[in-house]
């Protein structure tokens, strides 16, 4: 039978919340109006946090020369770190025409020769999932000559978005890692991380405290992982997914086959860091450990007030409009408030119901969900008398054009904005972008425009 | 001259530095006014392609996709997807030109793009460029050749003083204006085709446009027939040039490999002095000419004693490497991200087909790296110089704004490696 998971299956995920309210043909984008990320990069961005592993891309130029080194995924992996490496079997013509499995199998060969990984995620990308190369069988044939898990992905773009790819790719690794090893010890407190990807370090701005709590991270996909923790991630007690509704699918499987438990939740700003510790404490259910959560949780609080006081008086009376995507909708806008800026607007447009419901709570019955941000955002700056305002690098000049301070907040960011400390991170940068003069005087009119 | 490989002997790529030649075809089509590029694949190619460029020029990417799936990639000729993505691009803006072109996906299946085409009611330029064939240089070559082809009317007479320049991929856009300058420099009208310099040049528009703003307007390359002289610059460029011929047989064509260094610089002032009569050019160009003469001498020594690692594009290896030569640097290796007979003439001791673990490999051989931002790790690691060049450039701002070429930016060129050369022989000998 194929190995290959069902996209039909995938698409129907039970237990994702907003699943009923798309439409069937929500993986469809529109010829000509699209601009999201295709299904092998959102695989790869699900995995590729494994810097122990090779992650080998079977397909042409594109998929991987244009996308390696471009994600600040960080490790304390101390070999070479194998995330900030690109490899691609580069196939050419005549590999469309003859079949490029020869070529893949040298490669995987080429790779465990020369870099001795954990494991080799094999992925297809459009061309070689067209032309049919079988990488089932050869991951196959790769993982007994060499003895570590070759782990085909099977998320050729052209099968749909890179959220679609990221469960192709949290599929890969039920079907293959999850599973196929035993840990050496077990705790009552053993978590397992999902959809933490650590980029920019946005792990670490928390695991200290859960590991100051006895919480254990067991495994995680794939933030700082490992690949013999992956392996063992079946005998977590408890999944936590962290921003990623991609991979409800995968812990929803997890807790049918091997019972275990999962919570969503965000370690975005001041308050979401407090509940989620609490989420966790109380899904795990002991009394002395939601104790001491609340104990940890007050003083951590009382700790990130106190430095955030100089700030407070920088932010005190200053509004914000807010124009992104999904739950950043609303997290970026919890952070915000726990900094003292008022939300006044946030889009909405790109966010599932859910998410919209979030945001009305988070933003109180004054704040504007916007729609139309494109059109809405400038009239509002000017009714609202916004200060700020936070969105993708296409909107600078809306906030040029109305002198107001501007973050991106869609970039590739270099800082990590989680945890308690991470709000201070953004506060600074937020401190600094008011400051600046530059969003007032970069619209200044040339002296020959007067 | 040199050791040259011409073939990759690995069955993979190791930290590539490769870029497929649908991504050169998007940036050739970036180069012309109000354009639309759309790539025909699944939308991963064209989302990677525009984050890839929107890094790299700190600008915003203009750039569409005909979002090909999982049905419509295994019985679909292309029709649909071509179609209702023309339809749906025009919902929203009115492009004066839609740039086709192709990834791997649908030259797998066949699609016949150029039947597609003359379905489409609307101006557009189609080209074939699947990204298992070529690489960066080829596919803006492919286009830049697809829309000499496709839009240029033949004419029969030629104006002199109008002239074309084909520049190839890697000239960044003040490159491509500072070419344009020299020429017109000597009374000359010059239209560039691709042109970069008016529309990537990192510019503060009055607006966020969702079309490309700046570049060679459609209706100026439907009127290229008529120049008297076309310049190309690059060996990839050189097809590009015949096609312009074909257009009118009249038409005059004088190729350069490149334009950097003193000599290339000469030529091309020779040529310009030719065409005019003139006889000097114009002052500053005869004081930036003492000035690079100059610093060809004020940099030597750092250059002299430094080993160097190019990697790049082949026409650009050609220009820099040419440019440390004249001025005793050696170039131990060049690495080339694809094959080309401008393989052959390069200045390096040895030039290979290759990535960047073959230049790990070979880090005994050279001291300082020139090459895009992938080399940062690599000279991080290795404990070597580093100048940034090529695409993409990530960690610099002001990538537009560099220019290397002909007098002016060939002095600056020889500074900014004889500093960097320096600066890490510094390094070395306090760690
Ligand atoms: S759409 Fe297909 S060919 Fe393009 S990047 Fe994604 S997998 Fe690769």
């Amino acid at each position: 039978m194929s190995q290959k998971p069902k996209i039909k299956d995938l698409l129907n995920e039970s237990a994702c919340a907003h699943n009923k309210t798309k439409k069937v043909a929500c993986n469809a984008p529109t010829p000509g109006a699209t601009t999201g990320g295709c299904a092998f990069e959102g695989a790869q961005i699900s995995l590729f946090p494994y810097a122990d592993a090779a992650h080998l891309v079977h397909g042409p130029m594109t998929c991987i020369g244009s996308s390696w080194e471009t994600r600040a995924t960080q490790t304390d992996w101390p070999g070479r770190d194998l995330t900030q490496m690109g490899f691609t079997t580069d196939i050419n013509l005549n590999d469309v025409v003859f079949s490029g499995e020869e070529k893949l199998r040298d490669a995987i060969d080429y790779i465990m020769a020369n870099y001795a990984p954990q494991a080799v995620f094999v992925y297809s990308t459009c061309v070689t999932a067209m032309i049919g190369d079988d990488l089932d069988l050869i991951c196959k044939q790769a993982a007994e000559k060499h003895g570590v898990p070759m782990v085909p992905v099977h998320a050729p773009g052209f099968v749909g978005s890179k959220n679609l790819g990221s469960r192709l790719g949290g599929e890969a690794a039920l079907r293959h890692l999850i599973g196929t090893r035993e840990p050496e010890t077990t705790t009552p407190f053993d978590i397992n991380l999902i959809g933490e990807y650590n980029v920019t370090g946005d792990m670490w701005q928390y695991a200290h405290l859960l590991d100051e709590l006895g919480i254990r991270v067991l495994a995680t996909l794939s933030g700082n992982g490992r690949i013999a923790d992956i392996r063992c991630a079946h005998r977590a007690k408890l999944n936590v997914i962290v921003c990623a509704k991609s991979l409800i699918s995968l812990t929803r499987k997890m807790q049918e086959q091997y019972g275990i438990l999962s919570i969503s939740l965000s370690f975005y700003g001041k308050r979401d860091t407090s509940n989620g510790l609490l989420a966790i404490a109380t899904a795990l259910g002991d009394a002395d450990l939601l104790k001491r959560t609340k104990q940890l949780i007050v003083r951590e609080e009382a700790l990130l007030d106190e430095k955030l006081k100089p700030y407070r008086r920088v932010f005190a009376g200053k509004k914000a409009v807010l124009n992104t995507g999904g739950n950043k909708t609303w997290s970026i806008a919890a952070a915000l408030q726990d900094l003292g800026i008022e939300v006044v607007a946030t889009a909405v447009k790109k966010a599932t119901e859910d998410d919209r419901e979030k945001a009305r709570q988070v933003l109180g019955e004054d704040g504007v969900l916007m729609m139309n941000p494109g059109a809405e955002q400038a009239r509002l700056i000017d009714e609202r008398g916004a200060h700020l305002l936070l969105a993708g690098g296409r909107s600078l000049y809306t906030a040029i054009k109305k002198g107001i301070a501007f973050a991106d907040v869609n970039q590739e960011k270099k800082k990590s904005y989680g945890g308690y400390s991470g709000l201070l991170n953004l506060a600074e940068d937020l401190k600094n972008s008011l400051e600046n003069p530059v969003f007032k005087l970069v619209a200044r009119r040339a002296p020959w425009q007067k | 001259m040199a050791e040259v490989i011409h073939k990759r002997v690995k069955p993979l790529q190791v930290n590539p530095f490769k870029l497929s030649q649908p991504m050169g075809a998007t940036l050739a089509f970036m180069g012309v006014d109000n354009c639309m590029p759309l790539m025909h694949g699944a939308q991963g190619c064209t989302s990677l392609t525009k984050v890839f460029f929107t890094r790299h020029f700190c600008e915003p990417i203009a750039i569409q996709t005909t979002a090909v799936t999982d049905a419509l990639a295994v019985l679909d000729g292309g029709d649909y997807s071509i179609v209702e993505s023309v339809k749906n691009i025009c919902k929203k803006v009115t492009p004066s030109l839609i740039g086709l072109h192709t990834t791997g996906l649908p030259e797998t299946k066949g699609d016949d793009i150029a039947g597609v085409a003359k379905k489409v009611d609307f101006p557009l330029v189609y080209v074939n460029t699947p990204d298992y064939e070529g690489g960066f240089e080829s596919g803006w070559a492919l286009t830049c050749k697809a829309m000499i082809e496709q839009l240029v009317a033949p004419a029969t007479r030629v104006n002199d003083n109008k002239l074309v320049l084909l520049p190839h991929v890697s000239l960044q856009p003040i490159e491509v204006e500072k070419i344009k300058d020299f020429i017109e420099s000597f009374g000359f009208n010059v239209l560039a085709l691709p042109d970069l310099s008016s529309s990537l040049d990192g510019h503060l528009g009055e607006k966020q446009a969702a079309l490309s703003s700046g570049g060679i307007a459609v209706e100026e390359i439907k009127a290229l027939g008529d120049a008297g002289l076309v310049i190309s610059v690059g060996d990839s460029m050189q097809a590009s040039a015949g096609a312009l011929q074909k257009k009118n047989p009249l038409m005059r064509h004088q190729h350069f490999s490149h334009l950097q260094g003193l000599e290339a610089t000469d030529a091309l002032a020779e040529l310009l002095l030719a065409e005019t009569g003139f006889s000097g050019p114009p002052l500053m160009l005869a004081r930036w000419r003492q000035r690079l003469q100059d610093a060809m001498l004020d940099s030597h020594f750092s250059l002299g004693q430094t080993r160097f690692l190019v990697v790049a594009e082949p026409d650009q290896i050609a220009a820099i490497c040419q440019a440390l030569y004249d001025v005793g640097g050696k170039v131990t290796v060049a690495i080339s991200s694809v094959d080309s007979p401008q393989l052959e003439k390069i200045r390096a001791k040895k030039v290979l087909v290759g990535d960047l673990e073959d230049a790990e490999q070979l880090a005994a051989d050279y001291d300082l790296i020139i090459g895009n931002f992938h080399c940062e790790a690599l000279a991080h690691r290795l404990h070597k110089g580093l100048v940034l060049r090529g695409f993409p450039n990530w960690e610099q701002v002001g990538n537009p704004l560099k220019n290397d070429l002909l007098y002016e930016g060939g002095a600056y060129f020889l500074f900014e490696c004889a500093n960097a050369a320096t600066l890490m022989r510094a390094h070395l000998a306090a760690s």
